[in-house]
């Protein structure tokens, strides 16, 4: 039972990683391509109406999390103070900054919110690849299974072990050129013009970039975690996982080239999935490494136990299929195609 | 030296304060604009000018709702990890049922509703509207479960190890203090929106912009805010009072500045509590009203402050004392402001009594403040537990964070607050200044979402 709610969790963040994914790389991509103010608001407007619903994934997947493994919840959230906090801040002013240029049409007061939602974004995702390689790197974990962390301290892995590394840094390097590719392929499937044409070439430059460090992170994390070379070398098959990663993302490169762009979209969607499934996969069944490997946190002892967890399921499964009824609402309700014309509604 | 568990505990009150001057507000005016979107439906369009209008400002003060809420979750784990620890499978159950249940819901409708009106037409606009009314309050239903399980712990099973089991999700959900709880905290988000209905229409009909729709709507406000007043005191608030009188005898005490046991207890109205004497400064007190209020009769028997180990005492008697006079000392004055009002709709003289019109511009800082100290009271009043009766304050908040490190977080809170007070401010009186608008009916387009 464990097991089968790690996954469900590991699919929550997934998602929330996928969907809010490409409203980042957008936002980080809008300042780039956009060439005027119209194309500008063509390019927010492709995820304005999504970015809220795309956020609550963490929300439910925060709230999984504790229901599920409050003992992992509670380690985590206290030992990264610092950086979850800032992505609080973070996740404030990059939704305000999609948000607030519509109430004036002052050009400064336009310009502040888009730079803001830039760094805002950019910082988020940096943030989010360097928080999945702390839980895969492990953290300094005492006996009673809780961990400070500071935000650096001499820049290798460690111990004393800091939020950012050079294995930390590459993960979120890594990650910001994963998700501004996902942002672009978002862009060629739903816009048009100047704007598709321009995130085509940034998108074949991004997969370029992702195929290498693809290559290069799945080498690092084998070098820096050592549970993931037992785990590989014990159950030779989960090699599949990171192999069907790579093949997603080639995949994606494949079909953007043959103008098949949603499902070049989605096939990024995919391979995002399968690399973070691959890193839950090398440490399974712990969930928070520690330094010293008698102080693991697994699936087993940071959960209340099977029973509970089994009769949780009777409104979890109904409640996520409405979600997906939402989402079908909503994403249906979107224009196919956001023109720079198209006439905003207020 | 600050010890750390103040610091935890002020970064959780200021940034849960603040949060929630936005949710009462749009909780509230969810209903009203629902309201109005089907008084729209049978063919009055001021009453879909008005609705248009409540709607941009329902949807900047929900995106401060949103952002301002997000911290609140994280700090569960980063700031309350010992509660999380010993609790989280349960305050997890009801925390994952908002996101799943509630948040989806609404930032599903949101966008419908704010952008839909012409695609969708009137009735299934009308519908979103509902939908989003119905996400707002099921969201308020959740995280009261999640306080009512602090306040009044059932459904749990304590392990060997420390850690609660959940053993019934039903009695989590049906918690008796959360049902009570919730329909006085709803009653206090309608009066809200009422009020601040209520004041922006009185301050357009004031100042002679935008007659028509203001005065109709107004009606709305008070026909609304005038019953809403009087449940937020009885049944709601008496039943509140009543439930913390049973179960939390220290909280009760200390809120009525009741310091020693006595039979025909007075009520006490105005007056400072001194805990040096153990008596009311300047007291204005009714004779044996307390007595009635919680026993239906004069002279029975209310037990005091000084009848509880001190250890057991909230740590701030005095802003528990005098939140709780605030909150309903302001709510007699709603239910009187409102009552004045209603009668005056009655008559069709209440957009020419200046004198009230004025009362009802200035009334718009007052439920705001009653609403925040309704929860103070009840927070302030659960100390020095966490968890009534079973888990201290001290014992879960997270030990492994410096000083420094929430020092640190807690002015930042402080400085982004500032700023999104700033720009809230800022946006939302151009909005009121423009005003709404009548446009021309919205052509229904018969296709529905494309």
């Amino acid at each position: 039972m464990e097991t089968v709610w790690l996954i469900l969790l590991v699919l929550m963040i997934a998602t929330y990683i996928v969907l809010d994914g490409f409203d980042l790389g957008v936002g980080v991509l809008h300042l780039l391509i956009a060439r005027d103010r119209s194309e500008q608001k063509q390019i927010i407007q492709s995820i304005a109406p999504v970015w809220d619903g795309n956020e609550v994934w963490l929300i439910a997947a925060g709230g999984t999390m504790m229901m599920a493994f409050p003992g992992f919840l509670s380690s985590m959230f206290s030992g990264f103070y610092l950086p979850l906090t800032m992505v609080v801040w973070l996740l404030i002013f990059r939704a305000i900054s999609i948000e607030l240029p519509h109430y004036l049409s002052d050009s400064l007061w336009i310009h502040f919110w888009n730079l803001m939602l830039f760094v805002a974004s950019g910082l988020l995702i940096i943030i989010l690849g360097a928080a999945m390689a702390n839980i895969y790197r492990g953290v300094p974990l005492d006996a009673t299974g809780s961990f400070f962390e500071p935000l650096w301290t001499n820049f290798r892995i460690g111990p004393p072990t800091g939020i950012l590394d050079w294995y930390t840094i590459l993960s979120g390097v890594t990650s910001a050129t994963f998700l501004l590719h996902h942002g672009a392929l978002w862009l060629v499937a739903k816009t048009d013009g100047r704007v598709q044409q321009h995130a085509r070439q940034a998108a074949t430059w991004l997969w370029t970039g992702s195929i290498g460090l693809t290559l290069v992170i799945f080498i690092a994390s084998w070098y820096v975690q050592p549970l993931a070379r037992t785990s590989f070398s014990e159950t030779p098959w989960k090699i599949i996982l990171p192999l069907a990663a790579v093949l997603s993302l080639l995949a994606s490169g494949y079909l953007r080239w043959k103008n098949k762009n949603m499902p070049a979209f989605l096939s990024s969607g995919l391979f995002i999935y399968l690399v973070i499934f691959s890193g839950a996969m090398a440490i399974y069944p712990n969930i928070l490494p520690g330094l010293n490997p008698e102080h693991h946190l697994t699936i087993y002892n940071t959960s209340p136990g099977p029973e509970k967890l089994t009769t949780t399921l009777y409104w979890w499964i109904p409640g996520i299929l409405l979600v997906g009824v939402y989402f079908t609402i909503l994403f249906r309700s979107l224009p196919a195609v956001i023109s720079a014309s198209s006439e905003d509604d207020h | 030296m600050i010890d750390s568990l103040l610091l935890h505990r002020v970064q959780f009150a200021f940034t849960a304060s603040f949060h929630y001057l936005f949710p009462q507000l749009t909780m509230g005016l969810a209903l009203l604009i629902f309201i109005l979107k089907c008084i729209g439906l049978r063919g009055n369009p001021w009453a879909d000018a008005a609705a248009r209008f409540w709607l941009k400002i329902f949807g900047l003060t929900f995106l401060m709702g949103v952002v301002t809420g997000i911290p609140l979750e994280f700090q569960f784990g980063t700031n309350w990890a010992q509660l999380v620890k010993s609790t989280g499978s349960i305050l997890g159950q009801t925390l994952a049922m908002e996101g799943i249940f509630a948040f989806f819901l609404e930032s599903t409708f949101l966008y419908l509703l704010i952008f839909g009106e012409k695609k969708l037409g009137k009735r299934l606009h009308c519908l979103v509207s509902f939908l989003l009314f119905a996400g707002t309050w099921l969201s308020g239903y959740f995280i009261i479960c999640t306080n009512a399980f602090l306040q009044h712990p059932v459904g749990y099973r304590i392990g060997e190890d420390g850690i609660y089991q959940l053993t019934s999700i039903w009695a989590l959900l049906s918690n008796p203090w959360a049902i009570k709880q919730y329909l006085h905290t709803m009653t206090g988000a309608v009066i809200t929106g009422c009020f601040t209905m209520a004041s922006i229409a009185a301050f357009h009909l004031l100042k002679q912009q935008h007659q028509d729709i203001s005065r109709r709507y107004l009606s709305v406000a008070v026909l609304v805010g005038f019953p809403a007043s009087m449940i937020a005191a009885m049944p709601t608030g008496d039943w509140e009072a009543k439930q913390v009188q049973q179960h939390q005898p220290v909280k009760f005490a200390a809120m009525e500045g009741h310091f020693h046991t006595e039979d025909g207890a007075g009520l006490v109205i105005l007056g400072q509590p001194n805990l040096q004497e153990m008596k009311i400064d300047n007291p204005i007190i009714i004779p044996k009203a307390l007595s009635f209020l919680t026993h239906a009769s004069w002279n029975a028997r209310v037990k005091g402050l000084t009848e509880y180990d001190r250890d057991l005492w909230p740590d701030n008697i005095e802003l528990l004392y005098f939140s709780y006079h605030i909150m309903a000392g302001l709510g007699t004055l709603f239910i009187a402001l409102m009552g004045i009002s209603l009668v005056l709709v009655l008559k069709r003289k209440l957009h020419t009594s200046r004198f009230i019109l004025w009362l009802l511009m200035l009334s718009l800082p007052f439920p705001f403040i009653a609403n925040t100290a309704g929860w103070f009271t009840t927070e302030i009043g659960r100390q020095p537990w966490l968890i009534y009766n079973l888990m201290k304050t001290a014992d879960g908040a997270s030990n492994n964070i410096s000083q420094g490190n929430v020092m640190f977080t807690l002015l930042g809170f402080m400085g982004l607050y500032l700023l999104l007070s700033v720009l809230y401010f800022f946006l939302v009186t151009r909005i009121i200044g423009k005003g709404p608008e009548l446009i021309n009916q919205p052509e229904t387009e018969t296709e529905g979402v494309a």
